[in-house]
């Protein structure tokens, strides 16, 4: 009997400490956001925060917002990521395998780098005052600073995009890479032999073998930067503000009153996640996109 | 002709360790495969067949030489343009693909329409017997199968030479044996160009109309399997053919004397004098029986018989000829009147005695 429940009774602590805060504090949450919040008196359940944020324009401007940037830092970090994994892929086909393995290290250099300070990185490079706008300004492409365009603090959000996606590649070279190393040289050696040239390699058979995981990363990091603060913080406008700094917002209004809808924005946020991954599950169940390559 | 001519190609490889230092050689070889006629390379393993047969499929770029198809020189064309198949050591098929899509992808590749490329797939998996495994995934047939699909893989390309690179040594005998018929079979119906490489003898002689026999990274002697077998041009193709009866002597004025002097003739035909090897292969040592009728210039040898083995419907008689032990196939009506010690005299016919230069 002791034997068996060994291994569960050593687990409790850490597995006791992970549920108290995960779902400990999305139960608060949710309780909050459905208007039972003790502290101001309040202790019914009601759905008004949900209500009243489903019908404010802010709400919407803010989920649009984050949207397009969670889409498009994703997918510009998923090509990108993809097509320098399949370059590293090349590079070690060939005869440069030494030289693909110091590609690959400096790829992942962008992964140690807290978000944070990517975000800092992004503002002195690419604001107008930055190190871009007065390289341009100084050999002459642009006539004054204020020539170059907003890229950060602006509202289509191209500063968060440009982070999130410098930040992500190496995530995607990460997930996809190990997946084509597994590919082996002789069927390198079978496509030519059968009139394969690279691209056609690449079209029949990196392609179909990463698309998986490539996927898989890709969601990941959409998922991330739908629900990430720290880089809209930095980066975005106060208005419109992506979902978890428009949460934010909410919540440090100064008003208790504001509170449950800043939680609801969370729950919402929560379950958008949650169903966008029953679809991605869904999609690659439907696709079989791991059918014979286990 | 379309045939394919390997002229002079050579391939040297150095060490990884200092980049200088030669690890292996393949030295100028020349050969010539006619349209439609099935080559075999076989040597022993790291003599050089693999390489050889990816320098043919351009996977590798020689050295020097060239080679030709029919009166083109394609040295410098890319695998993926010479429109040549290659079957593997393993099948190597696509495991995200399914049969029918792992076999008519050349044809994908040379931009076949796609109810013609499923219609060619299907034919040619019906020729190698796997009728209705289009849909399937590689992980969901046997290692025979696979290498069935592979070998379907190959032909349904139509190829201008089908190249082979020991595609049954990873399959268990019986099996081995029905691909090899299967091979024959398909090979003489399209009459499509092999060359076929092996360490296998039973197998390049079961299958090829020619073998060329490489060693070192050299081809020492090309020719067809009874040529190779009945004529072996010197020491090594023999020993490598399972030739066991190899005596060192010396002739001399038409007079051949083993080292030992156990064994001792007059030729009967005119040879260079010096130092030369007789071989004599099993089945023409025969011993004289009240029934045998050895030729007036037969040559006569003296022995004991030291040791009989039973194999697969004949025996194998080790006999003591002096200081040499020879080896001979006999009958079992021949073995059972024979029994270890007992002396025997064995007789060779002049036609049979086979003299090659030290």
């Amino acid at each position: 009997m002791w034997q068996k429940s060994k291994p569960y009774l050593l687990l409790l602590p850490a597995t006791g400490a992970i549920v108290l805060l995960f779902f400990g504090g999305l139960f608060d949450g949710m309780l909050k956001s459905l208007g039972y919040f003790p502290a101001i008196g309040e202790r019914q359940l009601h759905l008004t925060a949900y209500t009243e944020l489903l019908s404010s324009d802010s709400f919407w401007e803010s989920l649009s917002l984050t949207l397009r940037v969670a889409a498009i830092s994703s997918l510009l970090a998923g090509i990108l990521g993809g097509m320098l994994a399949i370059a590293l892929f090349m590079m070690n086909q060939s005869t440069k395998a030494k030289e693909s393995r110091l590609w690959q290290r400096l790829f992942q250099l962008p992964l140690t780098i807290p978000h944070l300070v990517a975000g800092y990185v992004i503002v002195l490079l690419f604001m107008q005052s930055g190190l871009f706008s007065k390289l341009l300004a100084t050999v002459g492409i642009i006539d004054q600073i204020t020539d170059f365009p907003v890229l950060v603090n602006d509202p289509f959000g191209w500063g968060i995009i440009l982070a999130y996606t410098w930040k992500e590649v190496p995530f995607v070279l990460l997930m996809v890479y190990p997946v084509l190393a597994r590919i082996r040289d002789s069927w390198r050696d079978v496509s030519r032999v059968y009139g394969a040239g690279n691209l056609s390699f690449i079209r029949e058979i990196a392609l179909p073998i990463m698309m998986p995981s490539w996927i898989i990363a890709v969601f990941i990091v959409f998922v991330f930067t739908f629900s990430a603060f720290e880089i809209p913080f930095l980066l975005g406008v106060t208005y419109p503000s992506m979902l978890p700094v428009y949460s934010f917002q909410l919540y440090t209004s100064g008003t208790l009153a504001d509170r449950p809808e800043a939680l609801a924005v969370n729950i919402i946020l929560a379950l958008m996640t949650i169903v966008l991954g029953l679809i991605a599950y869904y999609f690659s169940k439907r696709w079989n996109v791991t059918k014979g390559w286990q | 002709m379309n045939g394919l001519r390997i002229e002079q190609i050579e391939k040297k490889y150095m060490t990884a360790e200092t980049g200088q230092k030669e690890s292996f050689a393949l030295e100028p070889i020349d050969l010539a495969i006619h349209e439609g006629e099935f080559v075999s390379l076989l040597g022993p393993s790291g003599c050089g067949k693999t390489t050889l047969l990816k320098l043919t499929a351009g996977l590798l770029q020689p050295d020097a030489g060239k080679i030709r198809f029919g009166n083109i020189d394609i040295t410098l064309i890319p695998p993926e343009s010479r429109r040549f198949s290659m079957v593997f050591q393993e099948p190597l098929l696509f495991p995200h693909m399914t049969i029918g899509d792992n076999v008519s992808f050349g044809l994908k590749m040379q931009k076949v329409a796609k109810k013609e490329r499923q219609f060619e797939a299907t034919r040619m998996l019906e020729m190698v017997g796997l009728a209705g495994y289009e849909g399937r995934f590689p992980e969901e047939l046997s290692g025979g199968q696979q290498q069935r699909a592979a070998l379907a893989r190959a032909l349904v390309a139509k190829p201008r030479v089908l190249l082979m690179d020991e595609p049954f040594s990873a399959l268990d005998p019986g099996l081995r044996e029905d691909m090899r018929e299967l091979l024959s079979g398909i090979q003489r119906e399209l009459e499509v160009t092999v060359l076929f490489v092996t360490h296998d003898r039973e197998e390049a002689f079961e299958i090829s109309d020619r073998i060329g026999i490489m060693s070192d990274g050299r081809l020492l002697q090309v020719g067809t399997p009874t040529e190779l077998y009945e004529q072996p041009a010197s020491t090594k193709v023999a020993s490598f053919l399972g030739l066991k009866n190899i005596i060192k002597g010396n002739i001399r004025a038409g007079h051949f004397a083993s080292e030992d002097s156990g064994i001792e003739f007059h030729t009967g035909k005119p040879i260079i004098d010096g130092k030369h090897f007789l071989i004599l292969r099993p089945e023409v040592l025969r011993p004289i029986t009240s029934s045998s009728k050895p030729q007036n210039d037969s040559v006569h040898l003296k022995g004991k018989v030291s040791k009989l083995k039973f194999k697969q419907g004949s025996y194998i008689a080790q006999i003591l000829a002096g200081n040499q032990q020879l080896e001979c196939t006999l009958s079992r009506e021949e073995a059972e009147e024979l029994e270890p010690a007992q002396a025997i005299e064995l007789y060779v016919n002049q036609t049979d005695l086979q003299f090659v230069e030290h």
